[in-house]
């Protein structure tokens, strides 16, 4: 049996074998002593976790937990390179970035409230398109390879040449989307989808595109480890293909399906380089996203200690998510 | 095979009317299959179609939207690498990525031998944090590491932003945890027994580690390898704080050229999309490579930027 399938290579055993692990398991830990450090330091070698430990605790646990204190201090371009002695400032980013609008022109409240909208319309309306996208190539047919690396193509472009393509594509009056819809009557020529009120219509529409192979990855995954016999046996007993489909197949995916639109919902909610690139800057207020509302603060206007507050708010945001999605991890077995 | 194959057509001949009794193990009627597919395929395929028309097209012509066939020409893909500075670009994220790749693995093999292999206090809580630490955006580490950056420069007065050193370090924030990840998950489907037996023999963890587990682990440290660089590959936002026009990656130098006018004032289209072609075509090779892993790969790293 050859493993082709995304989710049985990434977990199949290199050695086609039934080991199992023995019950007692390798030998627990132990009261300290020299002689046994000695011997734990060749035997039972734990330090080969410290670089690993050394380069996620200074670059990313420490910078998270830096950033909560820059938030509470005045830091512009004048004091960020001192930080350490930066003016304290309380709580007045937080309340500077919900009721003042920044130099983008936008509050943070609105900010937040097209972040969610952008990521949430995105999953709602990926999930869908993914899933239908799965049930189509699950099948054997003529040609199937190349239609499953089409469906890829989108997902593995990268980020920014996906944006430029989005400029040419929605470009006022001489880009694609102009002249088709405006060709057939639909939309006036001059829609502006760049700039003013259409920009976030642009963007959905563009991050739709790029992100449902997404989607369709996980759910072929899931639709893979469906055994075929339970499709045989239902069938033999009389049910139709909506039937099957709905009590057999739905059922199944439903683990795998949950894992992936909490994903793609935190995907798109961090997804930078797409609105980066693809308008100009400053960006419309329809496409102010956090992210971009955070780098804009930060290294457009030099108010860090704004920027700071912004990033905060968006780990905040996304904790509760992030604990459900290590929750499920546990569901999925994550520990040997 | 050439059973099946038979089989398939012959049932399908029947019509597709009554797939749902004679092929159970259909999920979509033959009609309906070949309409989602080309649906699909259509939407995917026309706008990379039209980006790789528009890197034939002269600049002011994708501008103004005169696009005829007649004018077709391949001068984007010889004009644009003096246009902008990609060779360099190309050289730079080569260098940046690929040594953050590097490091990233290495660091994660030391690291995946013993959450695998050893039982101790706390490992569970590592394994979980390396997902957690895969759900941190990286709009939100950006901009302390650039603040302790600026600090150590001024204290020390060293020149550290613009140069390699931070570039490959953040990159590595996505690297690290994404490689040990899929280390893990790998080398915990190794039998344990062949390494029992290099140290019945008198082998130390680490030996064993050398010379049995390292020659096992080569394939997903390659598939490690080739996630993370691409990480750094497609990266703008890092790349946009730490790096200046004497390190800027390909991304960056796409990016930058994006926002440079020519005379008439509109971006010079046609040598970008050119750009973008030759930015996407390693990566389309890679993916399509590691199709296999994608799940894994993708699942963890989807959050880099």
């Amino acid at each position: 049996m050859r493993a082709a399938t995304p989710a049985s290579a990434a977990s199949v055993s290199p050695v086609q074998g039934s080991y199992t692990e023995p019950v007692g398991g390798p030998p627990r830990l132990r009261r300290f002593s020299w002689r046994w450090w000695a011997h734990s330091w060749r035997d039972r070698p734990l330090w080969m976790l410290l670089p690993a430990t050394l380069a996620l605790l200074l670059i990313s646990i420490a910078p998270v937990l830096l950033m909560v204190w820059l938030s509470f201090l005045n830091l512009t371009v004048s004091t960020l390179r001192q930080f350490v002695t930066a003016p304290f400032y309380g709580l007045q980013n937080f309340v500077d970035a919900f009721t003042e609008p920044s130099s983008l022109g936008v509050t943070l409240g609105w900010s937040i409230f097209i972040s969610f909208a952008f990521s949430l319309m995105a999953t709602v309306l990926t999930a869908p398109i993914g899933l239908i996208a799965a049930m189509s190539v699950h099948n054997r047919f003529n040609g199937r390879g190349l239609v499953r690396a089409i469906y890829l193509l989108p997902y593995i472009i990268p980020g920014i040449v996906t944006a430029l393509m989005a400029r040419i594509v929605f470009m006022n009056n001489s880009g694609l989307v102009d002249k088709v819809l405006g060709g057939l009557g639909l939309i006036s020529h001059n829609t502006y989808w760049l700039l003013g009120p259409h920009a976030f219509w642009a963007m959905e529409l563009t991050e739709l595109w790029s992100s449902w192979p997404f989607i369709y990855l996980m759910a072929l995954a899931g639709l893979q480890a469906i055994p075929i016999e339970q499709l045989e046996s239902s069938a033999l007993d009389g049910a139709g293909a909506w039937q099957r489909l709905r009590h057999i197949v739905l059922p199944q995916l439903s683990n795998v399906l949950k894992l992936a639109v909490l994903l793609a919902t935190l995907y798109h909610f961090a997804n930078f380089t797409l609105v980066f690139v693809m308008f100009g800057s400053p960006p419309p207020a329809g496409a102010e996203v956090l992210p971009i509302s955070m780098y804009y603060n930060a290294f457009d206007f030099f108010n860090f200690g704004l920027a700071a507050a912004i990033a905060v708010i968006t780990v905040i945001i996304l904790i509760i998510p992030g604990y459900v999605y290590l929750r499920s991890a546990r569901l999925a077995k994550m520990e040997a | 095979m050439g059973a099946r194959r038979s089989t398939r057509t012959g049932q399908q001949a029947r019509g597709s009317r009554r797939f749902a009794r004679s092929r159970p193990e259909l999920l979509m009627p033959p009609w309906l299959r070949r309409l989602v597919v080309a649906v699909l395929a259509v939407t995917v395929l026309v706008p990379i179609g039209y980006m790789a028309l528009m890197s034939f097209v002269p600049n002011n012509d994708v501008a103004l939207g005169i696009i005829s066939t007649s004018v077709l020409t391949v001068r984007n893909y010889v004009d644009m690498w003096s246009a902008a500075p990609l060779a360099a670009g190309l050289l730079h994220t080569v260098i940046i990525a690929g040594s953050a790749a590097a490091l990233s693995v290495v660091v994660a093999l030391l690291a995946s031998y013993p959450l695998t292999r050893f039982r101790f206090r706390g490992r569970r809580v590592y394994l979980y944090s390396l997902v957690a630490l895969q759900m941190v955006p990286g709009t939100t580490t950006v901009l302390p590491l650039f603040a302790v950056l600026s600090w150590v420069q001024t204290t020390l007065s060293a020149h550290l932003i613009g140069t390699y050193f931070p570039i490959i370090v953040t990159y590595m924030t996505f690297g690290v945890p994404l490689s040990t990840w899929l280390l893990v998950s790998y080398m915990r489907a190794l039998p344990r027994s062949l390494e029992e037996a290099a140290m019945v023999d008198g082998c130390s963890p680490l030996g064993a580690l050398r010379r049995v587990v390292l020659p096992l682990v080569v394939p997903a440290m390659a598939v490690a390898f080739v996630f993370a660089f691409l990480v750094g590959w497609n990266d703008v936002l890092f790349a946009s704080v730490f790096t200046n026009n004497s390190t800027q990656t390909l991304a960056m130098a796409l990016e930058r050229f994006s926002s440079t006018n020519e005379i008439a004032g509109a971006p010079v289209y046609g040598e970008l999309m050119s750009a973008s072609v030759v930015t996407t075509l390693p990566v389309v090779g890679l993916y399509l490579l590691l199709q296999r892993y994608l799940v894994t790969g993708l699942a963890a790293g989807s959050l880099a930027g």
